[in-house]
């Protein structure tokens, strides 16, 4: 083997001990069936997966935290978009600043974010109180449920999509803009022929990586849903830790790996076509 | 196509306290006319252009095409059409989906917007090139597409933003022929910005020299040539050369050389100009001016000559076509040269 192949050694090395490796193990826990006690009975046999095919629980569990990822991406993308535009549009002493002040959340950790979001969301917080003052006689409940999970998530992960919004900004130029308005576009057919479609190459970035990190996300989910808001992480996590049926958690866990999987070869191929 | 009187009154554009960039420009352009509004960067030319389009908003004045007031009107329903110096191609269409665009815009029928861009295409001669995307075309044949782009929505007006700026000399000078030549045919109104002086001279019906948001001259690229109404003017407008002299009886003195002005003189500091190639080896005669030096460089270009000659303290560059069987003079030699009369530009010296 010639030297830049030897030079990727180390790293093949690392990532087969700590990344593939663990992965394959994971793969192979899930052909065997958990005994009633709590350890793990031998194998290979495909029990778990059979029953987690047959149990309506887990197939619901599946279809809806996809369901909520799906929610969670399209709604971060709608707050996150007018935003990234701004900043992009932004003249450029102002654009740095904006960026900061639009990623700095990422400086606190998601764990004392989800905190910060009960206090707000609580039934005697600030949103519960304002909606009090404005005239709601029962202000919704917002926390221990999906609302309050839904609307902690797309705060979590706004950073995350504006940032690959503004990445996918480069081919965006006042002068297309202008371009189109000279040739007689209103603004918001400017928006629609012009803007948006060369934004779409962000627009998918930011949408994968906001799917998913709502479909691995577990602090959040656990926090706000008070165990009320069951998604694939939090199962996985209850199965491992909780029930100790480590194959369901390791069937799971591939399970989700899976749908990680569907999510970039559909990311790949809208891609192709949005840049074509 | 008829073409659309286009009238700027007092067009004005001031950002914060500085000084305007645009100061209370007026300019009347005639149906059909090709207007070339010519500066240095800075001048405010392109800032009028922008103005005239809707692209920004001005501070004071009008715009008024075929006498109707377009100021307040947003760029969509100015009907005029923009050509970008960065073409502005939209990426994500093929040539033909941009040059479709406005006629979209418009709501035109589909075999309607067919027809009509394959038109344009053809008078731009890319026909065979519809389906390609902006990125696979040379600059060249992109600058094509945002001309067809701009001209088949058939704008009242039409507004190039230096748009040869970005191509290389030798297409340059093709496109310069091809707008020119499209620009005729179709008589369509066209203001023209740019900071080179041989374009705006090859291509404009008339030229108007722009320094600090005014106009300095308005006039044909042979009034603005042979009759700059500033130092700046012929300055920017080809090359001069430009000597320091002194006007007294109405004559003018450098160093110790006393030459004719073309015309009568205010006493003073005057700035004296001469294109070098209107200077000859010669002896003068009637209505010429006539000085003695000694040649100080040369040189020689094959087609041309030019040379510099000190004489009464000052240096003057000439610029002659090379004659066959003639050897260029040596360095060092004793010339005697010569320019008409009428062709010493004098200007009162800008003082500080």
């Amino acid at each position: 083997m010639r030297l830049p192949g030897l030079l990727l050694g180390p790293a093949l090395l690392v990532n087969l001990a700590i990344f593939i490796a663990p992965m394959a193990n994971l793969a192979a826990l899930s052909f065997h069936e958990a005994r009633p006690s709590g350890g793990v009975g031998p194998g290979p046999t495909l029990a778990t997966w059979a029953s987690i095919a047959e149990d309506e629980y887990y197939v619901e569990l599946v279809t809806g935290s996809i369901g909520v990822a799906l929610g969670v991406t399209v709604l971060t993308l709608l707050a996150g978009y007018p935003l990234a535009l701004f900043i992009h549009r932004a003249a450029p002493r102002w654009r740095n600043l904006l960026m900061v002040a639009c990623i700095s959340p990422l400086l606190v950790s998601a764990v004392v974010r989800t905190y910060g979001w009960m206090v707000i969301l609580g039934d005697t917080g600030l949103v519960a109180a304002m909606l009090r003052f404005l005239g709601m006689a029962k202000p919704p409940r917002m926390v221990f449920n999906l609302t309050g999970v839904v609307i902690a998530l797309v705060e979590i992960l706004m950073p995350t999509m504006i940032l690959c919004l503004l990445a996918g900004f480069g081919r965006l130029n006042a002068s297309l803009e202008e371009a189109a308005a000279s040739l007689g576009a209103p603004r918001w057919r400017v928006f629609t022929r012009v803007v948006l479609p060369l934004s779409l190459p962000g627009v998918l970035l930011g949408c994968l990586l906001a799917f998913v990190l709502t479909v691995s996300s577990f602090i959040t989910p656990k926090l706000l849903g008070g165990g009320r808001v069951i998604l694939l992480a939090t199962e996985i996590y209850d199965q491992a830790i909780v029930t100790l049926n480590w194959p369901v958690a390791a069937a799971l866990s591939v399970l989700s790996l899976a749908v990680f999987g569907l999510a970039l070869l559909l990311y790949g191929r809208l891609l192709r076509v949005v840049e074509a | 196509m008829a073409g659309t009187a286009l009238v700027l009154e007092g067009l004005t554009k001031r950002y914060g306290t500085l000084a305007p960039a645009v100061d209370a420009l007026s300019l009347t352009v005639q149906p059909g006319e090709f207007i070339g509004l010519l500066g240095p960067s800075g001048c405010g030319k392109t800032t009028t252009l922008r103005m005239i389009g809707g692209l920004i908003e001005a501070s004071g004045g009008r715009v008024l095409v075929d006498g109707r007031d377009v100021t307040a009107l947003p760029p969509h329903r100015r009907d005029m059409g923009i050509v970008f110096q960065n073409y502005a191609l939209f990426p994500h269409m093929d040539v033909a989906g941009n040059v479709a665009f406005g006629l979209e815009m418009r709501g035109m029928k589909r075999g309607e917007i067919a027809a009509k861009v394959e038109a344009a295409l053809d008078l731009v001669r890319l026909g065979h090139l519809a389906k390609r995307r902006p990125k696979e075309l040379s600059g060249g044949q992109q600058q094509r597409v945002a001309l067809a782009r701009a001209l088949v929505i058939e704008p009242s007006v039409l507004l190039l933003d230096e748009p040869l700026s970005n191509l290389d000399a030798k297409l340059r000078e093709e496109m310069r022929a091809e707008i020119q030549d499209i620009q005729r045919r179709l008589g369509i109104t066209t203001i023209f910005v740019t900071h080179d002086q041989a374009e705006a001279l090859a291509m404009c019906d008339r030229i108007a020299v722009m320094a600090q948001g005014r106009i300095a001259q308005l006039g044909t690229p042979h009034d603005i040539y042979e009759h700059p109404a500033s130092e700046f003017v012929a300055d920017f407008v080809g090359r001069s050369n430009r000597i320091a002299g002194h006007a007294a009886d109405g004559r003018l003195n450098i160093g110790d050389l006393t030459i004719d002005a073309p015309a009568p003189v205010a006493p003073g500091p005057v700035t004296v100009m001469i294109r070098p190639h209107r200077i000859a080896f010669t002896a003068g005669g009637a209505g010429w001016n006539e000085v003695r030096g000694s040649v100080r460089r040369v040189t020689y270009v094959g087609d041309v000559l030019a040379c510099e000659v000190t004489a009464g303290g000052a240096v003057f560059l000439v610029e002659q076509p090379t004659q066959p069987g003639v050897p260029p003079p040596e360095a060092g030699a004793e010339v005697c040269i010569a320019w008409r009369v009428a062709d010493t530009l004098v200007f009162p010296r800008e003082t500080a």
